[in-house]
């Protein structure tokens, strides 16, 4: 391999920094760009009075309300679910809740289990080992033997406490005779590597104070950055160069004062998420698209449809702390059951509600006004006193949800996205099921209110489909290891790849299998046909 | 002045712009439950300056907000305001509601230590085991399904 770099990456988000660490050890030239910048953590202000005020801007979730350095326009005008995002360094793990799920084996044999979606070229053997390690790379807590996955090796950390919260659930599962597990999280238990405890301040998705979460800006970017990768922020790739052979040759990027560079690289790697990915590939040849004999780059886009219900109690439950992460999940009616109306099914997860002011001032908790002689009443009811439970859907792939450039290519600029994006008649019917179900857990726990919110507009944080792997080139774009058909050393690491969703938290997934990618390309390396 | 919200300097608030506040922010939350009033508590004062020092962008907002609601500081304009303006609805409600929840005297009375830190202690799993919480779940057995091609140590 040649040039500027023997392998670029573009994105510094999970997969990318996996696959970085991953090329750096075995002695590559790595350059990774990230149009973000590092997270700011003297923001992260849990522990404040101003947390939840300062949380609302600078660590919103929705990038076209946070508007920092790094994010693009997505215009979400037709889709029934915002896509949420964090780009800089460390992508959206800066922000995740650290849910950590392995997928089951169901979740790559759909199309034989259940006649829809489509198989992965892989299995969920073919990713065990995987998992091992980067839950190991990943801080990740939690209690090995859980019934509802296969027999593995129990993460390094032992899980987050139940606490009163997690106590009640379990029991109420334990009535009903459900399944429930001890949350597994990308949570550090204790002090690990450069991460310290959790101090349950509720606040992982809004900037760790504690530097508890395993978000790949701590676990794998401020290491690597110092030495063995050069990691170069405020860069926006807006195209991946070929030659004239149709190889990649490098990209070109704008930095933060508009200024547009090249840089050649062996290989480039795209980990730039299900948006940015197909963002890139529409975008090269001037906007004509690379990458795409298929059609199927910006297709097949798929969210988890989320929805939640919120259990109100007469008792403390001091439900204000914790981690933010899962106490537990549940998996009794994840597999299909076709005499539930619907096929696939759902992950349940049980979390504090947290902190007030996200209580008093959303749309999800019931229609009563808080304003006026109410506020101080529901503020008594539901601070302390109040569970979430979060209800996971998986989402099969359409063709028709996709994701399209929004704009015209400018000389300063890159492009936007337009996502358009539909909720499918079986994803309707398995909320509506499940959120019957987690009703009845509520009246297990003793709730004395019950608010029930079918899928939510503004909760597209797992961004999945985009372009799809498989052995096929006519009906997909990468191969089963991440290396696109049509251009044979350009590679997509994220999860555009996967074929279906899951109806778990995709991160583990993510890493797992950008490690798998990587640790192939590497063994390939001398073989991989380079640029001219 | 440091900010933590947002880059913006920190706008101040006239007297008049705070007396008006305080008017609508009674009747946003009046005394109740055992708790004070937004004016008790201070959102118009020292309150509304920790806001602005955290989130100087929605002063703007706020001005602007307490100048459309005109000479009714009542529920009533606030609620039209929502019709009417929902931009300058969302930031007079977040100021009050925000300045309110970080009044010291409420989250006392609401034994609420803004999220104190508590260290998670990973032995509570020991004693969950040994209470027998989880027996029935794993009693039940595997959960999952195998797909035919699983490798036959899985069971197919
Ligand atoms: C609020 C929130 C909560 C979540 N909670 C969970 C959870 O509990 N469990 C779970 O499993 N998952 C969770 N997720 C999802 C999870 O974080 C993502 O699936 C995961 O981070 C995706 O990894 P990635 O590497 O593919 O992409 P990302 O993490 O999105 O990183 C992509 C990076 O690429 C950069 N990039 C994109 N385009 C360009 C470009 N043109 N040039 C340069 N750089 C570029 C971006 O700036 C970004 O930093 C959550 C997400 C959010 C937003």
């Amino acid at each position: 391999m040649r040039d500027d770099c023997d392998v670029l990456i573009v994105g510094a988000g999970p997969s990318g920094a996996v696959a970085a660490q991953e090329f750096a050890r075995a002695g590559m030239r790595v350059i990774c760009l990230e149009q973000g910048d590092w997270p700011d953590y003297s923001r992260a202000r849990a522990g404040h009075a101003d947390f939840e005020l300062v949380s609302r801007k600078h660590w919103n979730w929705n990038p076209n309300e946070r508007r920092a350095a790094g994010d693009y326009r997505v215009d979400d005008t037709e889709s029934d679910i915002s896509a949420l995002m964090y780009n800089g360094v460390g992508g959206s793990t800066v922000m995740y809740a650290a849910q950590w799920e392995r997928f089951l084996p169901s979740d790559f044999r759909v199309r034989t289990l259940d006649g829809v979606g489509d198989d992965w070229p892989i299995s969920y053997w073919d990713l065990e080992p995987y998992y091992d390690e980067v839950e190991r790379q990943f801080a990740v807590s939690g209690l090995g033997g859980n019934p509802a996955l296969p027999p593995m090796t129990p993460p390094p950390l032992p899980p987050v406490p139940l606490n009163k919260v997690g106590r009640r659930g379990a029991e109420a599962l334990n009535k009903l005779g459900w399944h429930w597990w001890p949350g597994t999280n990308a949570i550090a238990t204790a002090d690990y590597g450069p991460l310290h405890a959790c101090t349950q301040l509720t606040a992982c998705p809004f900037g760790c104070p504690t530097g508890s979460k395993g978000s790949a800006d701590r676990t794998h970017w401020q290491a690597l950055s110092k030495g063995q990768v050069r990691l170069v922020v405020r860069a926006t790739v807006d195209q991946v160069l070929l030659d004239d052979r149709g190889r990649a040759s490098g990209v070109t990027y704008l930095d933060e004062n508009g200024a547009r560079h090249a840089i050649h690289a062996g290989v480039v790697v795209l980990c730039a998420n299900a948006l940015g990915t197909p963002r890139i590939l529409l975008n090269s040849a001037d906007g004509a698209g690379i990458a795409n004999s298929s059609g199927m780059v910006g297709r097949r886009l798929m969210m988890h449809p989320f929805g939640n219900a919120i259990g109100i109690f007469d008792e403390d439950l001091e439900s204000w702390r914790g981690p933010l992460g899962q106490y537990l999940h549940s998996l009794e009616f994840y597999e299909t059951d076709r005499s539930r109306g619907f096929v696939r099914g759902a992950k349940w997860n049980l979390i504090p509600s947290g902190a007030p002011l996200s209580m008093m001032l959303t749309g999800t908790w019931g229609d009563e006004s808080v304003w006026g002689s109410s506020f101080t009443r529901l503020l008594r009811e539901r601070l302390g006193h109040s569970v979430i439970w979060g209800v996971i859907c998986e989402d099969l792939p359409d063709p028709d949800n996709r994701v399209t450039l929004d704009g015209e290519l400018g000389e300063q600029d890159v492009p936007g996205v337009r996502i358009r994006y539909r909720t499918s008649d079986n994803t309707r019917a398995m909320m509506a099921w499940h959120l019957d179900r987690v009703s009845e857990v509520l009246d297990a726990m003793g709730a004395k209110q019950k608010i029930l919110n079918p899928i939510m507009q503004g909760i597209g944080w797992h961004l999945i489909g985009t372009t799809v792997m498989g052995e096929n080139p006519d009906g997909t774009v990468v191969d089963p290891y991440g290396e696109c058909h049509d251009v044979p050393n350009l590679f997509v690491f994220d999860s555009s790849v996967f074929p279906t969703s899951s109806g778990v938290n995709p991160a583990a997934t993510i890493a797992a299998n950008a490690l798998r990618c990587a640790r192939a390309l590497v063994a390939r390396r001398r073989d991989v046909a380079v640029a001219s | 002045m440091t900010t933590h919200g947002t880059d913006l300097p920190v706008a101040p608030v006239p007297p008049a712009a705070r007396e008006r506040l305080a008017k609508v922010a009674d009747a946003l939350i009046p005394a109740g439950a055992g708790l004070p009033s937004a004016a008790q508590a201070g959102v118009h004062a020292e309150l509304l300056d920790q806001v602005a020092r955290a989130r100087p962008d929605l002063i703007p907002p706020l001005l602007e907000a307490l100048e459309a609601l005109g000479a009714d500081l009542d529920l009533a304009s606030v609620e039209r305001l929502a019709a009417d303006a929902p931009r300058l609805h969302e930031a007079i409600t977040l100021v009050v509601a925000g300045a309110y929840l970080m009044s010291p005297r409420v989250t006392a009375s609401l034994k609420y230590s803004i999220q104190k830190a508590k260290i998670v202690d990973p032995r509570e799993i020991t004693t969950i085991v040994a209470e027998g919480l989880l027996d029935q779940v794993i009693e039940r057995g595997p959960r999952y399904r195998l797909p035919p091609d699983a490798p036959s140590e899985h069971g197919s």
